[in-house]
């Protein structure tokens, strides 16, 4: 269970202080798909960063079972995101000199993962593992950074518009994999987009504009990647 | 304008280095051409050896420093310009997609000759305050006459223009080069070497292959790292030999320029692969990789250059030295035989692997400093 109480970020400061998040408080159980929907700017990616521990917070507290990690210092916060957490980002980050097979292992070697070749035919990539990502098309790329993250077995998948960067098509089957990949494997996700069409997908839609959370739906009638509109 | 004012002082590696350079240069050949001018007072076979030891002293010291940094220099401009290629190459595509030539771009490189040009100017301005110093050393003897100071304005064309021409020229023609490749993997930056490592063995271990593909994937830092480590262990050990050969001072001025060389190199060395593969360390953090973990993944791979390079320099000073000893002072008497001096070399192995070891680990406690947001939002 992930609380978050208060959670405040600031961005520059004096005249240009800007207030990014404000007061945000949410709680997210184990094992949901909370979409986090928003237009460009609303502070999305910053809520995203903020509670997974990739930015430092100006106020109030985020914990992760019971363990708080808003004081954390960079070392523990490390073994934290080691123990925790994956990312899927819009821009892949893909390593561009390693093939599929060593960048998923980047993933897999945290969590002392010695099998990865599972992870590489969930997202049907089995054939190209020995391609470098400047090889690969955009989807490809995503799927990679798709196996990278879920062969770390992190119990938070924090997504940032991960299908931002992709064509419909693609688009649809990288979310598919996605949803599919968590049904199974039950781990709690968080996705940001500014995409409504794909907030459908979700368990609970999560509406933000200008740093405040303004609505929170459960979604009853959960579609597939394959029935929502784009 | 592709490269500006503002890139080519961030050259100022070479700089320090052209500027060490020609201190020396033009001190010594000051000296030689001044030292040349009373030749026919010389007398006694005494004065003749010790004139001869010292025109050949000169010549070696001025040829073994100079020729080294100048070395140096060049492959760090290649080095430079390699890089400024592949981290722009998205624009410098564009621009070729635009219908500039290979060589309109290429021409805004030779801008780097400036840096060239400060760092000449500064060694041959330099080498002025120190020249009193070594005249004044030189003299000391009776053998041969007293050498005043004249001041050759022939060797400000030699030491300061000829050298920003030539690197000039060099930085156009090597960019050609580097540029003459299609334009689309430009854009896309497709480096040739990227795609080459297909079929290197799997090692089963990230840190590991990271490790192998950062060290493919830059080679010339390979060789900045030996030599970094080259020119520290084979100047310094040379200059306690020197102390008994030649002079203190000239003792002390090896010693400084082994000691600006190797950490000038390195520093641009490892500063270069963080650089490079910021976005790299930043996304293995983001996943929970620790500062020396990346340190490991991209710093690692170039212990062995580092600790072979000091080999190198510690037979090449060794080699050297026998060499002038037998040859340069084979005629004046009372000189030392030159033997391995095994205490200096424990010593300076010593200092090499506390200061190299010390500076890899600051980067690794600097790597887990890195702000992740900032570095993937670039
Ligand atoms: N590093 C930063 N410095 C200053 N302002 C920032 C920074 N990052 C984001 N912001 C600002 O914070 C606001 C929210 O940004 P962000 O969370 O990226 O929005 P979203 O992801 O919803 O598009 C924006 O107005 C943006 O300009
Ligand atoms: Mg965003």
């Amino acid at each position: 269970m992930i609380q978050i109480k208060n959670l405040t970020k600031y961005y520059g400061k004096d005249q240009s202080l800007f207030k990014a998040l404000d007061e945000i408080s949410l709680d997210i159980r184990d094992g949901e798909f909370v979409v986090i929907l928003g237009a460009s700017g609303s502070g999305k990616s910053t809520l995203l960063n903020t509670m997974s521990g990739l930015e430092t917070i100006d106020g109030g507290s985020i914990s992760y079972d019971g363990l708080n990690i808003e004081n954390m210092r960079e070392k523990e916060l490390t073994k934290f995101r080691k123990e925790n957490t994956a990312f899927i980002f819009q821009q892949y980050y893909l390593l561009p000199h390693l093939n599929v097979e060593k960048n998923v292992r980047m993933g897999a070697d945290l969590a002392g993962n010695k099998d990865i070749l599972p992870y590489i035919k969930a997202v049907g990539l089995e054939e190209k593992r020995k391609k470098f990502p400047s090889e690969l098309s955009g989807g490809e790329q995503q799927r990679v950074a798709i196996a990278r993250a879920l062969a770390k077995k992190p119990k938070v998948l924090f997504l940032d518009e991960p299908t931002g960067a992709l064509d419909e098509k693609t688009g649809r089957s990288v979310l598919d994999y996605i949803i599919k990949l968590q049904k199974e494997q039950g781990f709690t996700m968080i996705m940001v987009t500014h995409n409504a069409n794909i907030a459908e997908t979700a368990d609970r839609i999560i509406r933000m504009n200008s740093g405040k959370i303004v609505d929170s739906t459960t979604n009853n009638v959960k579609k597939t990647a394959y029935e929502i509109g784009w | 304008m592709v490269v500006s004012f503002k890139n080519s002082i961030k050259l100022f590696g070479i700089s320090i280095m052209m500027c060490c350079a020609i201190c020396v240069c033009n001190m010594f050949m000051n000296y030689l051409i001044d030292l040349k001018s009373v030749e026919a007072l010389v007398d006694g076979p005494a004065g003749k050896a010790l004139y001869d030891a010292y025109i050949s002293t000169g010549v070696v010291c001025c040829a073994c420093s100079g020729g080294c940094l100048s070395v140096t220099s060049l492959v760090m401009l290649f080095f430079y310009i390699k890089h400024y290629i592949d981290s722009h190459s998205k624009q410098i595509g564009i621009l070729k997609a635009l219908g500039y030539s290979n060589f309109k771009i290429a021409k805004s490189f030779s801008i780097f000759a400036l840096s060239i040009f400060i760092g000449c100017l500064l060694g041959y301005l330099l080498s002025f305050a120190i020249m009193p110093m070594y005249y004044h050393m030189q003299n000391q003897t009776d053998l041969i006459p007293h050498v005043n100071i004249n001041i050759h304005f022939e060797l400000f064309a030699i030491l300061v223009l000829a050298p920003t021409i030539a690197f000039g020229l060099i930085a156009i023609f090597y960019s050609v080069k580097k540029l003459n490749q299609p334009t689309v993997n430009l854009i896309k930056g497709i480096t040739k070497t990227k795609g080459k490592n297909t079929d290197s063995k799997d090692k089963g271990n990230f840190v590991k292959e990271m490790k192998s593909s950062v060290l493919k994937s830059r080679k010339t830092l390979v060789f900045l790292i030996g030599l970094s480590s080259f020119c520290f262990s084979a100047m310094i050990q040379m200059s306690t030999s020197m102390d008994e050969l030649a002079s203190v001072m000239m003792g002390l001025m090896i010693f400084i320029i082994g000691v600006i060389l190797a950490f000038t190199t390195l520093y641009i060395a490892t500063s270069t692969v963080i650089r490079f593969n910021q976005k790299n360390i930043a996304m293995m953090r983001v996943f929970g990789y620790d500062g020396f973990s990346c340190k490991r993944a991209v710093l690692d791979c170039y212990r062995p250059a580092a600790y072979i390079g000091f080999a190198v320099g510690t037979l090449y000073q060794f080699g050297l030295l026998k060499i002038m000893v037998s040859v340069v002072f084979k005629d004046v008497a009372n000189v030392p035989d030159y033997k391995f001096d095994w205490p200096m070399f424990f010593i300076t192995l010593g200092a090499f692997i506390i200061i190299y070891e010390g500076i890899m680990l600051i980067y690794g406690y600097l790597m887990r400093k890195i702000p992740l947001k900032q570095i993937m939002d670039e």
